[in-house]
């Protein structure tokens, strides 16, 4: 008995300490490939809603509102499966290292965004608009050469709502 | 493993054939989470009965398998690796010495704590003798996992109806026919072993090709797919009717817990009533994984038995106040 109480006592003596002092301090290195909160990069978002219809717990939805195609991200039900982010044509949704999440208001973990889509209501097919600020050459979707922007000034969380 | 037991049962409905490198990244994941569920749970054990020396040298030596998964998959925990039809990401060859240094030091570590412990008296006389569960009981009420094979009931998904590419690797099941505590931690321990000596034949063994196989087609309505996986508690069944848009139609999944609970009573019957948190303990309770809960009011005798329903509505009722 007294063999094995002093093996545990070598086994615990010749390891040092492994544990970090974590939130004092750094914690521990994330790998390249770590799956953290999503963001989206509404430049290159094509409204396609490949990620909506991929999402485990649906917490991306898609309301087309004639011209405009609102686009909501509700992250607090998101499990980080990263399917969105693999499915992304464009690449607009990535994982970024980000992984502390938590907080006390659930508006932090809410992102809404709306796209211009010039898009023919009788046809469905996109066309070029006569607005001059629509023929600003930025990141085009579909055929034809409409234009694809944000039309709030940033997707970013809305801002807290405190009472 | 739920998601290789789902996207498994899906494939079977579907008729999807995974390729072969895809089953040897699935077998390989399922077994580093064995490794890291086994050795939580020697940690877990160790500490119910009040060896807080083994807790945390069981989760250190755990802790670089979980950065492992972290860097294969991109989690800690819910790997997300499985898609249906293959695995999401690839293991490269680069990544082979790192798992190959990592399994040697885990090896080397949990044989160094368990020739520590075997001869530990206070240890033994804690976990031998004590939560018997005859072998005879195991098979009665069905027991899965390393609960029956502590009792030397020879079960195994992964022998028995392999899987992934468990029928191409060589799987030993472990038994241990001394039944008590003592023998389902010997079992974990050993299937510990095993998993890493699996892991470096998959390595060995892992063939090219594509990681998902390529599906056209809808998966069409109204198929029926089933499968089995061996869970570190025991088996885990799912079972899929497609429906509409490729999505499911009816899915049921089964843990091995409900079943494990079964036999605690068997083993809690005569002894004192500080054995009973071990005895819980040895069957690995996922206490979420059951769907109902019974309470008795000792004072007036009586019994209530909470379905889901009732505990999602308690459940929301809680969260609505806040």
């Amino acid at each position: 008995m007294f063999r094995a109480k002093f093996k545990e006592a070598v086994i615990c003596f010749s390891n040092p300490r492994v544990t970090l002092p974590y939130p004092f301090g750094p914690g521990a290195e994330l790998p390249e490939g770590f799956r953290g909160k999503i963001t989206v990069d509404q430049t290159r978002c094509i409204a396609c809603g490949g990620c909506a219809n991929v999402c485990p717990s649906r917490l991306i939805r898609f309301y087309d509102e004639g011209e405009r195609t609102r686009m909501e991200f509700i992250l607090d039900r998101c499990t980080y499966c990263g399917r969105c982010a693999e499915v992304c044509p464009e690449q607009a949704i990535t994982m970024t290292l980000e992984f502390e999440n938590s907080t006390d208001h659930k508006e932090d973990l809410y992102i809404e965004q709306e796209l211009y889509m010039a898009t023919c209501a009788r046809c469905g097919r996109c066309f070029e608009t006569e607005n001059a600020i629509d023929k600003i050459p930025v990141r085009r979707h579909r055929e034809g050469r409409n234009f694809v922007g944000p039309s709030m000034p940033h997707g970013g969380p809305r801002p807290r709502q405190r009472e | 493993m739920h998601s290789t037991g789902y996207c498994q049962a899906v494939e079977k409905a579907g008729g999807i054939e995974v390729p072969r490198r895809a089953r040897y990244i699935r077998t390989i994941v399922l077994e580093l989470e064995r490794i890291q569920s086994h050795l939580l749970w020697l940690g877990i054990a160790a500490h119910i009965i009040g060896f807080d020396t083994v807790l945390m040298q069981a989760w250190r030596i755990r802790e670089p398998v979980m950065w492992l998964c972290e860097k294969i998959t991109g989690n800690r925990k819910l790997y997300g690796i499985n898609v249906v039809g293959g695995v999401r990401r690839d293991i490269p060859k680069a990544m082979h010495p790192e798992l190959m240094e990592v399994l040697g030091r885990i090896e080397r570590e949990t044989k160094a704590v368990l020739d520590a412990v075997v001869t530990d008296t206070t240890l033994l006389a804690r976990l031998a003798n004590v939560g018997i569960l005859p072998n005879k009981d195991a098979s009665a009420y069905s027991l899965l996992g390393p609960t029956a094979r502590g009792s030397g009931v020879a079960i195994d998904i992964r022998v028995d109806h392999p899987y992934a590419a468990y029928g191409e690797v060589e799987t030993n099941v472990m038994v241990e026919t001394s039944e008590d505590i003592w023998a389902r931690t010997v079992v974990r321990i050993k299937e510990t072993l095993d998993s890493i000596r699996i892991i470096r034949d998959c390595l060995a063994m892992m063939p090219g090709g594509p990681l998902q196989a390529k599906i056209t087609e809808p998966i069409p309505p109204g198929r029926i797919g089933q499968s089995s996986v061996e869970a570190p508690r025991g088996e885990t069944h799912h079972y899929v009717i497609t429906g509409e848009d490729n999505r499911p139609y009816r899915w049921k999944a089964r843990a091995p817990t409900f079943q494990n609970l079964q036999g605690v009573p068997i083993m809690v019957l005569g002894e004192t009533i500080a054995d009973v948190p071990i005895a819980l303990g040895s069957i690995d309770p996922c206490f979420s994984c059951t769907e109902r809960l019974e309470t008795v009011d000792v004072r007036s005798g009586e019994v209530k038995v909470y379905t889901k329903a009732d505990l999602f509505r308690l459940c929301k009722e809680r969260w609505s106040k806040r």
